[in-house]
């Protein structure tokens, strides 16, 4: 019979309990007008320490004046921080503090309506969630950077080595749009061995260390004229568990561009080369030419000779005619070889890396400059040591610095009065290093001009382009060697040239 | 005097190229001997006439050396330059010291053999001049002081009475002289008298 005045009890117990409940609760939970204004109508103390303000401080006031100007319309234009569900409205946005500034709020709001379906009130439950917010913008910028960095960015699952992620580098490199996205195992981008070697052994350093760096050729697709490398692997590990490593990010680059730039440099290196070639080949024009006369002014002579004993008649013509075969074809052969010498030299080969003797290399110049070095008495001294390991270089590039130096010294006497002309030329092992000294007794150059020595178009004689030392020195040093030159300024100038040798 | 040998000297420090020029100039039944450089053919040079194949460019002493120390040593034979490419500017040098004719290498070998043909034609000429004024040098300083005066005065146009008169002895005597120079000097009449005289103003 006290049940109506019971279930009143229970019911203010109840709303009392909920009262309690909000002003206890550290969300805010405000109730607004349904107007335009939202105004404030009631707010729990929680107020206080979310929005700075007291209740008494904030009833009445607009709800809608403190949205920052960006986020006020979120609500109505259904902004991508809006979130509907069973009813409810979630929203993020700025809001402002009593201070002045804008803080972050998360606001699930509620509309509350009459039995006629008509809005009486709007209920919110608010939250500062501007820690959150700024974190997640955080992670945000370093997402856009991932997704922006030129490097190619991948995350690799643990188990199955699935890319789940890749950023628009990688996408390119490989070819495909974001747009149509191709999944990816790890293994589709290496040839079957690198997989199955360098790249477990990088996963298994970076899963051991937590970071591999290193280098891995990567294997793409034939249509795709890229080239790339895998660099870096890191492995994430799970921090909620048992610390295990749950994925890998890996880092690589293409370097097609790279490449392409380094054999453009490379070709223009090699240009350079088979220009200075050409230079210093019509430079000793005039001393192939004799080369090559001689043999023709020989095979001549035998021609005529044996013309003439045939027509005078001789016992055996044919015993004759044979002898002088025999001696026009050593003579064809030997004028032969000097244009296939000479053509061998200005050759335009590719950067070829051959074991060869430096010691024969050094001989087959000075015989090149044979003709030369005899117009200019000059008397060619060999000291070569013969215990040298075969050098692993370009030879062509090697011989054509040696000519280079051993016509400089034979040159180095022109201005020079002196009855004794040695060019000497030494070979030696020091400290794994293949060291090469050309040496000549002539005047020497002076302090000023050896610093100039090595710059291009720096130039000593008449008709040269003194391009000669700087190439030479350009060459020694693509092959990881030295070259530099010693003179006192009366006596004579030291080339040396060191190249390293390989383990 | 040096013996006329007909001997064609080649200095040249190609092997192959003085092996061939043998062969050819010997097909044409020439003598030939070889040097390898300028100092071998100083050092064995054994002093015969003939002429020389002389190479400009050589190691040590090159052919214009060579050239300048055989004038110097009075070695006074016919030299034929042969130069090879680009050796001109040397070939033309060792024509104004000298030379007889220059060759670039490589040369028509009926080239070479009218122009050693030509070098050994000339030693001979000169040659046989030289042997010439010798033999009548050697005649001629068999004559007594007074046969001398009177070929003097013979082959000038005098008559035997002029001789007699500007000698200040008898016509006779004269005549005795006259008959003498012609013996010893072998001229079979004064025209031939007064070429060998041309000899001896040379």
């Amino acid at each position: 019979m006290n049940k109506p005045i019971d279930d009143l009890q229970n019911c203010r117990e109840d709303a009392d309990r909920y009262r309690l409940l909000a002003e206890q609760s550290t969300d805010m939970i405000s109730r607004h007008t349904t107007s335009q204004e939202w105004t404030y109508i009631d707010v729990n103390p929680a107020v206080e320490r979310v929005l700075g303000y007291t209740p008494d401080e904030i009833i009445g006031t607009s709800g809608y004046a403190a949205f920052h100007p960006d986020d006020a319309d979120n609500l109505s234009k259904r902004d991508e921080s809006v979130r509907y569900r069973e009813g409810m409205y979630s929203n993020v946005y700025r809001y402002r503090h009593k201070a002045g500034h804008f803080i972050w709020l998360e606001t699930t709001s509620r509309v509350i309506r009459d039995s006629s379906g008509k809005p009486i009130e709007i209920i919110c439950v608010s939250r500062d969630v501007t820690e959150r917010e700024e974190i997640q913008q955080a992670m945000a910028r370093l997402a856009r950077v991932v997704e922006a960095s030129s490097d190619m960015i991948m995350f690799c699952n643990h188990e199955t080595h699935k890319l789940t992620y890749l950023n628009e580098s990688a996408y390119h490199t490989l070819g495909t749009e974001q747009e149509t996205p191709v999944s990816y195992y790890l293994s589709e981008l290496f040839t079957p061995e690198i997989y199955h070697s360098l790249v477990r052994d990088a996963l298994q350093h970076a899963f051991d260390h937590g970071v591999w760096y290193g280098s891995i050729p990567m294997e793409l697709s034939d249509d795709q004229d890229h080239v790339a490398e895998i660099r870096e692997i890191i492995a994430h590990r799970n921090r909620r568990e048992d610390d295990r490593v749950d994925y890998y990010s890996i880092i690589g680059r293409d370097i097609t561009l790279k490449l392409r730039a380094e054999e453009t440099a490379k070709r223009h290196q090699l240009e350079i080369a088979h220009m200075s070639r050409l230079m210093s080949v019509s430079e000793m024009a005039a001393g192939l030419a004799h080369e090559v006369n001689q043999p023709l002014a020989t095979i001549l002579n035998y021609c005529h000779g044996t013309a003439i004993r045939l027509k005078e008649g001789v016992a055996d013509p044919v015993e004759t005619v044979t002898q002088s075969m025999k001696l026009i074809t050593a003579q064809a052969k030997r004028a032969s070889d000097i244009i296939k010498r000479m053509r061998a030299f200005v050759a335009k080969t590719e950067h070829n890396q051959i074991e060869f003797s430096v010691n024969e290399c050094c001989k087959e110049v000075s015989t090149f400059l044979y003709q030369e070095a005899l117009d200019h008495n000059i008397r060619f001294i060999f000291d070569l040591d013969e215990n040298i390991p075969p050098l692993l270089a370009d030879k062509i590039q090697i011989e054509q610095v040696l000519l280079n130096l051993i016509r400089n010294a034979i040159e180095a006497y022109s201005n020079c009065d002196r009855a004794q002309r040695p060019v000497n030329i030494e070979t030696a092992l020091e400290d794994k290093n293949l060291v090469v000294r050309i040496m000549d007794q002539g005047c020497g150059i002076s302090e000023d001009d050896l610093e100039q020595l090595f710059t291009p178009f720096h130039t000593s004689k008449s008709n040269g382009l003194g391009m000669g030392l700087s190439i030479s020195r350009t060459i020694i040093e693509t092959h990881g060697g030295q070259l530099c030159a010693n003179s006192d300024g009366e006596n004579g100038t030291c080339f040396t040239l060191k190249l390293p040798l390989r383990e | 005097m040096n013996k006329l040998d007909n001997i064609i000297y080649i200095v040249d420090d190609d092997e192959d190229f003085r092996n061939s020029i043998s062969w050819l100039l010997e097909s044409a039944n020439q003598t030939v001997r070889c040097f390898s450089s300028a100092r071998n053919f100083l050092e064995n040079y054994d002093g015969n006439l003939g002429c020389m194949l002389l190479d400009v460019r050589m190691p040590d002493i090159n052919g214009l050396a060579l050239q300048q120390i055989m004038a110097e040593r009075g070695i006074n034979i016919p030299i034929i330059v042969i130069s090879g490419h680009g050796d001109i500017q040397m070939a033309v040098s060792a024509m104004k010291q000298g030379a007889m004719d220059f060759l670039e290498k490589p040369f028509d070998g009926d080239v070479l053999i009218r122009l050693v043909k030509k070098a050994l034609s000339s030693v001979k000429t000169d040659y046989d001049r030289l042997t010439e004024i010798k033999r009548v040098r050697d005649l001629f300083e068999n004559l007594s002081k007074r046969e001398a005066e009177v070929m003097g005065l013979v082959v000038n146009g005098k008559s035997n009475r002029d001789i007699a008169a500007s000698l200040k002895i008898s016509p006779k005597t004269v005549e005795i002289h006259r008959s003498r120079v012609m013996t010893k000097m072998k001229a079979k009449n004064v025209a031939e008298l007064i070429q060998l005289s041309n000899c001896l103003e040379i």
